[in-house]
């Protein structure tokens, strides 16, 4: 009786296995064909010269692209471009944006709405709509910000804000915090709004002032959600790219060339794409480090 | 009796998807066409391909690319196996690049005596390799030019640098001009825009015939940016100070700058612009007249940069879609639809007779278009299919950037030639 129980018992965690394993299977596909394909690819073409021909052989050169990479001058400075702007953005998104969050999140419901959908505006709204509107801010003829800049005495004469090497980095780090600090935001109202208010008056009663109610109690609920925030950012900072496209093309003279745009520059403009998948690799594993700092640091302050 | 309902059912659906795959027109191609004129407006190329459908029973659906991401976009395709049967844009994409990666068919039996003889010779060689395959079939031609700001030249005297009548002028008389506008206006008059993204032909086109420069040899197998001639013209630009290295600005860009009034000069300029239509013809946003004009040489006769467009077709195995391509060439290149076309285009036909129809005067009713035939004797080397041109069109841009910077102009175009030259070689 027993066996035939258990027996049922095991067909029945069998069907039931394999009707998870059915449900899983869409997305599973999707995952293998877009992602762990793409990847696998992306790390073999790595060892190849390959330029696309049709009716040119993929060249085995082994190590030979990345040894390249190395004694390679514009993508030494695209590497350093991408940690200036992740070195740069990812702070003042992080305070930024939490600065902004513990101001709003306990105001009247409908300011605090309105806050957030002013923050929020430029993330859903088109990247190159805003990137052309940020363009013509910027235009060393008619900009806003030449003519501001003027009226206030600060300059003599237009600057060439994209055009020019000296400036051109920092007006892309600053349109790139405007789309960075919405979800950051959102996401920091919401992660404060959960805080556990019997702690935080808790805290009150036994006399902690604000600046300790935060750091004491607040903060250490609201770390999951920082340590998400901290990743994603630092990832869309290092995975800046149609910014550069669309305003400088990494010009002037490969000043603000990042990784990413290095690896589309030779891949689709120069038609080099094993040099440019060994980009792809060696972005990967810098993400894929940084993140597992970062997840490491997160668990041990938790 | 379930089952033996399950398999009418799944029999009748397996012959009712026969049916309709038999009810499909014969056969149905694709073409992936950049924005030459109207072939760039949907509404304009539909009623081409509706015509070509009634005339053939062949097919065409459209995709519709733009100069920013066009080539990524086909090259992407490439890459996926997914790319359309036909695509329609100039021999130093079609020929120089996918043609010699071995992308296109062979159009070289499209030709026979009669059409070797009929289309313009820069147009044919521009068109074949040196081994003697077609990969791009002319429909449109023209000649690239610059323009000026007449009522702005007028102001500021140096309308006298120029002959309008012409449309031609000296180096000596661009660099009075140039001078000339500056002290009056007090602002650089003319970009060298060099962000990138297309529009390069003007940037070239004002160097090399400054002082007589070449871009390339005549045997289109290296490039020869580093010339004397072109080390002068590019230092006498950088001299220039109403002359200003744009690295912000690309060739539309200059061309919106130039509407604007903000520039007394467009170095990326041609027939199309000065069209009336989409944009204000040959009138600034200010009402001001644009003159087109071509670029200044020493002796006033410059060798302009070409303009050639046509049809290629992409080898993607399937020997029905390559035939029916191939019909839809003729069409449009060389039979009924080849007016209709080169209207569509707003440039010249590069033959006077296509399909036994003589058209030499679809233009005669085109005062503009007929006036812009006086710079068409000028049309210099197609230069744009030397092997590595898709390096040297960035290098290009890259080494205007240094130079607009600062940089030395021998140490620049020696940098630009050993990159470029290395490409080609490669």
């Amino acid at each position: 009786m027993n066996n035939s129980r258990s027996g049922m018992s095991r067909a029945l965690v069998r069907r039931e296995t394999t009707a998870g394993y059915l449900f899983l299977l869409p997305s599973l596909f999707f995952f293998l064909t877009f992602v762990v394909y793409p990847m696998v690819m992306c790390i073999i073409t790595s060892f190849f010269d390959s330029n696309m021909g049709k009716n040119t052989q993929d060249v085995f050169i082994g190590f030979g692209n990345y040894v390249e990479l190395f004694h390679d001058p514009i993508f030494i400075g695209a590497l350093k471009n991408t940690f200036i702007i992740v070195l740069v953005s990812v702070p003042v998104v992080m305070i930024f944006s939490l600065w902004v969050a513990n101001c709003i999140y306990d105001m009247k419901p409908w300011l605090t709405s309105l806050f957030r959908v002013v923050f929020y505006l430029p993330v859903v709204t088109g990247s190159v709509a805003v990137t052309v509107v940020w363009k013509w801010m910027f235009n060393n003829r008619l900009g806003i910000f030449n003519y501001l800049f003027k009226s206030m005495g600060i300059i003599e004469k237009n600057i060439n804000w994209l055009g020019d090497s000296k400036y051109a980095l920092a007006c892309i780090i600053l349109i790139l915090l405007t789309t960075s600090v919405g979800q950051p935001i959102v996401l920091y109202v919401s992660a404060l709004g959960n805080v556990d208010q019997s702690l935080v008056e808790a805290a009150e009663v036994d006399g902690a002032n604000r600046r300790e109610v935060f750091w004491k109690i607040k903060w250490p609920q609201i770390m999951p959600t920082t340590l998400y925030i901290l990743i994603i950012t630092m990832i869309n900072s290092f995975q800046c790219f149609a910014l550069i496209q669309l305003l400088t093309s990494g010009g002037p003279n490969h000043s603000t060339d990042t990784i990413m745009y290095y690896i589309y520059y030779n891949a689709f403009k120069l038609y080099r794409y094993g040099y440019g998948n060994a980009m792809g690799v060696i972005l990967m594993i810098i993400i894929a480090v940084l993140s597992a700092i970062q997840f490491k640091l997160g668990q041990s302050d938790s | 009796m379930k089952k033996f309902l399950a398999i009418v059912l799944a029999l009748c659906m397996v012959a009712s998807l026969g049916v309709i795959a038999c009810a499909e027109p014969a056969t149905e191609i694709t073409l992936w066409t950049y924005p030459i004129g109207k072939w760039g407006n949907a509404e304009a190329v539909e009623a081409l391909m509706a015509d070509f459908e009634a005339a053939t029973g062949i097919k065409v659906t459209v995709e519709y690319l733009d100069y920013t991401n066009g080539d990524d976009q086909v090259n992407t395709a490439l890459e996926g196996g997914a790319a359309p049967d036909l695509v329609m844009e100039g021999p130093e994409r079609l020929v120089a690049n996918w043609g010699a990666k071995g992308y296109m068919v062979d159009l070289a039996d499209l030709w026979d005596e009669e059409d070797l003889a009929q289309v313009n010779p820069s147009c044919v060689s521009a068109c074949f390799t040196a081994d003697g395959a077609c990969y791009e079939y002319p429909v449109v031609m023209t000649a690239h030019c610059m323009a000026i700001n007449y009522d702005a030249f007028k102001a500021a005297g140096a309308d006298q640098y120029v002959d309008v009548e012409s449309h031609t002028w000296t180096t000596e008389g661009f660099i009075n001009a140039v001078n000339a506008l500056y002290e009056y206006y007090g602002e650089p008059v003319a970009d060298i825009y060099c962000s990138g993204q297309g529009g390069d032909q003007g940037t070239r086109a004002i160097v090399n015939n400054l002082y007589g420069g070449t871009f390339t040899n005549a045997e289109h197998t290296a490039y020869t940016a580093d010339s004397p001639e072109n080390i002068k013209a590019l230092e006498l630009l950088q001299s220039l100070e109403g002359v200003y290295f744009n690295a912000a600005e690309n060739g539309g860009e200059e061309i919106t700058a130039f509407r604007q009034g903000l520039l007394k000069m467009a170095f990326c300029w041609n027939i199309a612009q000065q069209l009336p239509g989409e944009t204000t013809g040959n009138r600034t946003y200010d009402d001001e007249e644009i003159v087109f004009m071509s670029f200044p040489a020493e002796d006033g006769k410059a060798a302009l940069c070409g303009g050639i467009w046509g049809f290629g077709i992409f080898d993607n195995g399937n020997a029905d879609k390559i035939e029916a391509a191939k019909e839809f060439i003729k069409y449009f290149c060389d039979g009924d639809g080849t007016e209709a076309a080169v209207r569509a285009a707003n440039y010249f036909a590069v033959r006077d007779v296509a399909g036994g129809n003589d058209i030499s005067g679809i233009w005669a009713d085109n005062e503009t278009m007929n006036a812009y035939n006086v710079l068409m004797p000028y049309l210099g080397d197609y230069y744009q299919v030397t092997a590595g041109w898709a390096t040297a069109r960035t290098e290009w841009w890259n080494m205007l950037q240094r130079i607009g910077d600062g940089g030395d102009v021998a140490t620049e175009v020696a940098t630009f030639c050993a990159n470029a030259n290395a490409a080609a070689a490669a």
